[in-house]
């Protein structure tokens, strides 16, 4: 919970009603974006990424798995959300279920598409070893280190960045003479192959407060909001998922509204995404 | 309960007639063009199912309903306004506590109904905006809900269904919420999916409306859309949402006439 004054309340919303937010951000400009990838080295992949004062970290680990009797030609992704209480105290005990539940519902919704994997960031068929027997099992993790607001966008992108870090050792199975039995997997720990990362999506969230949205709302900004509208938009301009927060209701004209603009500003998001990243990989 | 147990239709048509005529057209050529399946309940794409709905199957409950659209069955009680528990704190506004649960023989295999553990939160935060929560300071409403059988749709279900029950309940809300969801399936939107098409979809959306306000209380979608489709979907989501309204209507004007 953020504590402000009727005064500081009427300052937020003000400063955003005439375009000049209280850290003298306009309302479409993000906080500077800092990013830095292989921080976890247990991991196959990793990023953190620091988005003002939020700070989050995302890994990505490989292990090999048995793909599901429905989908046999699929591996198999799951993406979970950490809320430390060292973040902030809300999230201590039990506080932070309900809220991680919230961002891990949003991810996935943005990152693994519809039912049938169309529209997926993270193509499930790619991870197949041997069908029907050995298939990758992809585990996402974000961590948020530090809130202060606008945590969904900051784990996307950790998630976006950790998964173009991510090399998954390369495989080499020796099949057995009987189909039936179980194949020889020889995981190699020199070779590993590189993700294609190009259709993973940003997200942007858009809040409302009084009669203007803001991207990259501080957590002042956020207790002042009605609601929110958060967008997954890849490279391509294209939308894979959107959730809105917020009690308020929402005019249909302003969520279309909200959706070309997310579109707008997800383009300035990724190539300062992008930039960052190949600083971050060369800095490694 | 006799007119109450009548089942309506809230299929969206005519409203968007241009439009709709259009879509058809280009749903037949799509046909042609990948013509392989007939919706398996024998419905069109922009069928909804017949949704049957009644108030007050729960006498203990302030308010409650029932609904059941095609194999999906859906009980919503509404408790309340009751004192919050003593540890919460003070609150000038009231309180929304809604819980989803799934009975363990309403999926195909056992048991499979709490993989939707964010249903309860979902359901919140669609009929948060439409309960006059001030009107009930320092007190909880609780919205308890039970999938019976899962057949498809059935947040959407269970949100409209829940409104049904608040309503009974003579909560103070600004307008019903209703929802509707659609599946995508390449070129084409199907509405009021069941489990099996929800199986193979290429994408979702859905959207909590409030018709007279005109205002989405909820919207959210996954998989691949292009623009175009979005606003299609949107609304006929809306269109449809605004004639099962009229049916949760009716089901409420037959209650009141019965306790007369």
């Amino acid at each position: 919970m953020v504590g402000l004054s009727e005064g500081e309340k009427h300052f937020i919303r003000g400063g955003i009603a005439q375009d000049l937010r209280t850290d003298g951000r306009r309302r479409l400009q993000f906080r500077a974006i800092s990013v830095e990838t292989g921080v976890i080295p247990q991991a196959n992949g990793s990023a953190r990424v620091r988005l003002g004062a939020t700070e989050v970290i995302a890994t990505v680990k490989a292990e090999l798995g048995k793909p599901s009797i429905l989908h046999p030609d699929k591996g198999k992704v799951s993406i979970f959300v950490d809320c430390s209480p060292t973040a902030a105290p809300m999230f201590e005990g039990r506080g932070s279920e309900e809220f991680s539940a919230e961002l891990c519902v949003a991810l996935q919704r943005c990152l693994l598409g519809g039912k049938s994997g169309a529209g997926a960031a993270i193509d499930l068929s790619s991870l197949i070893v041997v069908d029907g027997k050995v298939c990758w099992d992809l585990y996402i993790d974000g961590l948020v280190v530090s809130s202060d607001g606008n945590l969904l966008d900051a784990l996307a992108a950790a998630i976006k960045v950790a998964l173009s870090d991510t090399g998954i050792p390369k495989v080499n199975v020796s099949l057995s003479a009987t189909t039936d039995q179980e194949p020889e997997v020889n995981v190699s720990d020199e070779e590993f192959l590189q993700f294609d990362t190009s259709s993973v999506p940003v997200i942007v969230t858009l809040t409302k407060v009084g009669k203007h949205y803001i991207v990259d709302a501080t957590s002042e900004e956020e207790s002042q909001m009605s609601s929110a509208v958060s967008v997954s938009v890849n490279r391509h301009g294209q939308i894979r998922g959107l959730t809105k927060r917020g009690g308020a209701g929402l005019d249909p004209s302003v969520i279309f509204d909200m959706i070309s603009v997310a579109k707008h500003v997800s383009r300035q998001f990724i190539s300062v995404l992008d930039s960052e990243t190949l600083a971050a990989e060369a800095a490694e | 309960m006799s007119a109450a147990a009548t089942a309506g239709t809230y299929s969206p048509a005519s409203a968007a007639g241009e439009k709709r005529r259009e879509r058809k057209e280009e749903l037949r050529r799509h046909l042609a063009e990948d013509a392989d399946w007939p919706r398996a309940d024998g419905r069109s794409f922009h069928d909804c199912r017949p949704a049957f709905m009644q108030t007050g199957p729960t006498t203990a409950a302030s308010g409650s309903a029932y609904a059941e659209f095609g194999k999906t069955k859906v009980i919503v009680s509404v408790f309340g306004p009751r004192e919050s528990k003593k540890a919460m704190l003070y609150s000038d506004t009231g309180r929304l506590n809604c819980n989803v649960s799934y009975t363990t023989f309403a999926t195909p295999i056992r048991g499979q109904g709490t993989d939707n553990k964010e249903y309860s939160a979902m359901l919140h935060k669609a009929l948060e905006g439409a309960v006059m929560l001030h009107t009930f300071p320092k007190t909880t409403v609780d919205v308890f809900a039970l999938v019976l059988e899962s057949g498809g749709s059935d947040l959407p279900i269970i949100i409209s269904c829940a409104s049904l029950a608040l309503a009974d309940a003579g909560i103070m809300m600004y307008d019903l919420v209703t929802s509707v969801s659609v599946s995508c399936f390449g070129k084409n939107i199907i509405i009021d999916p069941t489990s099996d098409e929800e199986a193979w979809q290429d994408g979702s959306l859905m959207v909590a409306y409030m018709p007279a306000r005109k205002e989405i209380t909820q919207l959210t979608l996954t998989g691949e859309w292009s623009d175009g489709k979005i606003t299609n979907a949107v609304e006929l989501c809306m269109d449809a949402c605004s004639k099962l309204c009229d049916i949760l209507r009716e089901r409420l004007k037959d209650a009141s006439s019965l306790a007369e």
